[in-house]
């Protein structure tokens, strides 16, 4: 990216030298105030929460169960419930959406009828409102599969939400392995499933990395479609079958309906945030250490 | 083949698993739905329950009054959570108050408007007043704050003033207390009402909000307590026939002395005594 980006500019600047026309300047400062505000609207929120939230953060905070409804004692249970929630979720998520993904890009071509369909209901699936999946998760998974308000119901309902994003994005990253690679594979007799999971999967890695970072951004920060599902008991789960609240719950329970919760509110936002960052920043490492790893053993 | 097999064999396993942990489960659990008001006070009473009778668990999901009449009309909640009294309409269920609450009236607190008349709210909630200077405060449009549907605070003061939701011309339409609270201290212009026991609490915390009395009498925990204040609602626990065995038994922890400081933490007015 910087190393095209740096060509690009030195193109321009070789070509126009420092007389740059007026409407040009103009228009290179309102790209990049429109990303500085992005990064802003970024770095105060991160400031805000974090500043209000520090303060109240402590290893005790992080590993007690809650009193008095949460304005007292820390977020212990309500930790390990996300975490199962997030694992139920992308333990069933990502198989399934690779899987689909795999189809879309490998085995059918861009234009059938069947590969449409199905990208047209993700592309839908994709837009629907969190709430309707919280709905919908309370009447399939609690009420008609007997789940009940247990974690499992909440991780499966979040992997229905987390899906589309998470089969679309890997699905961009399939195909942006240059079609030479398949063909490169097919001449030297390689089977068409080992041609995907040694040359294939690997070189799309990047963009399937993204989709699980945004998909396990969106489940993570999820209230409404978990608030029917996994429910609103805030004590440490026995299993997968008991009720858990999620944190973006306690967060929204503590600042909408306690009072006297806003402090633990902020603490428990700056927890979300931090993992939120940790889970991003682990996925890209983890991205690019296999990426250079995989690259690095083809060429020897 | 052989792993096709493998693969059935393991599903087969995986979900006789859940089913057999699902009826373990359900053996010794109470579930609660209801109403969001009172959602954290029966989560803290169920804790304490819990510890007293271990074994037991009861388990408290939350959703609105709605949600608590339904879920235990159709059976998918043992008890549940209404913040309200119940309708003529649901006599099949039978209520058990744990606590009250009242609902005021609150205006930010740089408002010089220091009470309204029962019809004066009528008007400004039918749209009729729109403008503060009308009731002697400033020249300023004002922002009527209303409730969700489903909510008990909302049917509670529609029937209290005798108004009907669809005449009600709101601005802003919250769902939680603490949300009402947020609204109004943000918009100097804004009238709202929330549970008297988080607004006594954010007033005392200094949130710039004020408590408008409602009929002359001065909104308060104390006034509630006492039934002077015209706009209190009870919190109630609803079953669907005589409760037996364990609902029965955690009906009676919940409205015993027992629970007294864990109601007054929470802002509420206890009824046991």
């Amino acid at each position: 990216m910087n190393v095209a980006s740096n060509s690009t500019e030195s193109i321009y600047s070789q070509t126009f030298g420092s007389e740059e026309p007026m409407s040009e300047r103009v228009a290179s400062l309102l790209v990049c105030g429109a990303a500085a505000c992005v990064a802003m609207t970024f770095l105060w929120l991160v400031f805000d929460v974090f500043w209000s939230g520090l303060p109240f953060l402590s290893f005790d905070f992080l590993v007690d169960v809650p009193s008095s409804a949460g304005r007292r004692g820390g977020i212990g249970p309500i930790l390990v419930s996300t975490l199962l929630i997030l694992g139920v979720c992308m333990v069933v998520s990502l198989p399934l959406g690779l899987g689909a993904a795999l189809f879309l890009s490998e085995y059918t071509s861009e234009n059938t009828t069947s590969s449409r369909l199905v990208r047209y209901s993700l592309d839908i699936l994709a837009g629907v409102p969190s709430i309707v999946f919280g709905l919908f998760g309370n009447a399939f998974f609690c009420i008609y599969l007997g789940m009940g308000f247990s974690i499992l119901s909440g991780g499966l309902t979040l992997a229905c939400m987390v899906l589309p994003l998470l089969i679309r994005s890997a699905e961009e990253g399939l195909r942006s392995v240059p079609d030479e690679y398949r063909a490169g594979a097919a001449a030297l007799a390689l089977s068409h499933t080992r041609a995907l999971f040694q040359i294939i999967l690997p070189s799309a890695l990047p963009g399937i990395m993204v989709g699980l970072v945004l998909g396990l951004g969106r489940a993570i920060a999820e209230t409404a479609a978990l608030i029917f599902t996994s429910g609103y008991v805030d004590r440490f789960p026995d299993s997968l079958m008991d009720s858990g609240r999620a944190l973006s719950i306690h967060i929204y329970d503590l600042s909408m309906n306690v009072p006297g919760g806003n402090n633990n509110a902020y603490a428990s936002a700056t927890v979300l945030l931090a993992l939120l960052l940790c889970i991003n920043a682990v996925a890209n490492t983890f991205a690019h250490c296999w990426h250079r790893n995989l690259t690095a053993e083809a060429s020897t | 083949m052989k792993h096709k097999y493998s693969l059935h064999l393991l599903l087969v396993l995986l979900i006789s698993a859940l089913l057999t942990g699902l009826a373990n489960a359900a053996e010794k659990k109470l579930i609660l739905t209801g109403s969001s008001t009172i959602a954290p006070l029966v989560s803290e009473i169920a804790k304490r329950y819990e510890k007293e009778n271990p074994g037991l668990r009861v388990d408290v999901q939350t959703g609105g009054s709605s949600r608590g009449v339904a879920d235990a009309r159709r059976g998918l909640a043992d008890i549940g959570m209404v913040s309200r009294e119940l309708k003529a309409e649901e006599d099949d269920l039978l209520a058990f108050a744990i606590a009250k609450d009242g609902i005021c009236l609150i205006t930010n607190q740089s408002n010089p408007v220091a009470s309204l008349s029962d019809e004066q709210v009528v008007k400004i909630y039918r749209g009729e007043i729109t403008n503060w200077k009308e009731v002697g405060g400033n020249d300023a449009p004002i922002t009527v704050v209303n409730k969700a549907e489903g909510r008990s605070t909302l049917e509670l003061f529609l029937k209290h003033y005798g108004l009907k939701n669809q005449e009600v011309k709101a601005h802003v339409i919250i769902g939680d207390n603490e949300q009402g609270v947020k609204t109004v201290s943000g918009n100097p212009n804004a009238l709202g009402y929330v549970s008297i026991g988080t607004a006594e609490f954010d007033a005392a915390d200094g949130v710039p909000i004020k408590l408008l009395p409602v009929g002359g009498v001065e909104a308060s925990m104390a006034n509630v307590k006492s039934g002077e204040f015209p706009l209190s609602r009870p919190l109630n626990l609803v079953v669907r026939g005589q409760p037996e065995g364990f609902a029965s038994d955690f009906i009676r922890f919940a409205s015993s002395s027992k629970v007294d400081d864990i109601v007054k933490e929470q802002y509420f007015v206890p009824v046991s005594n």
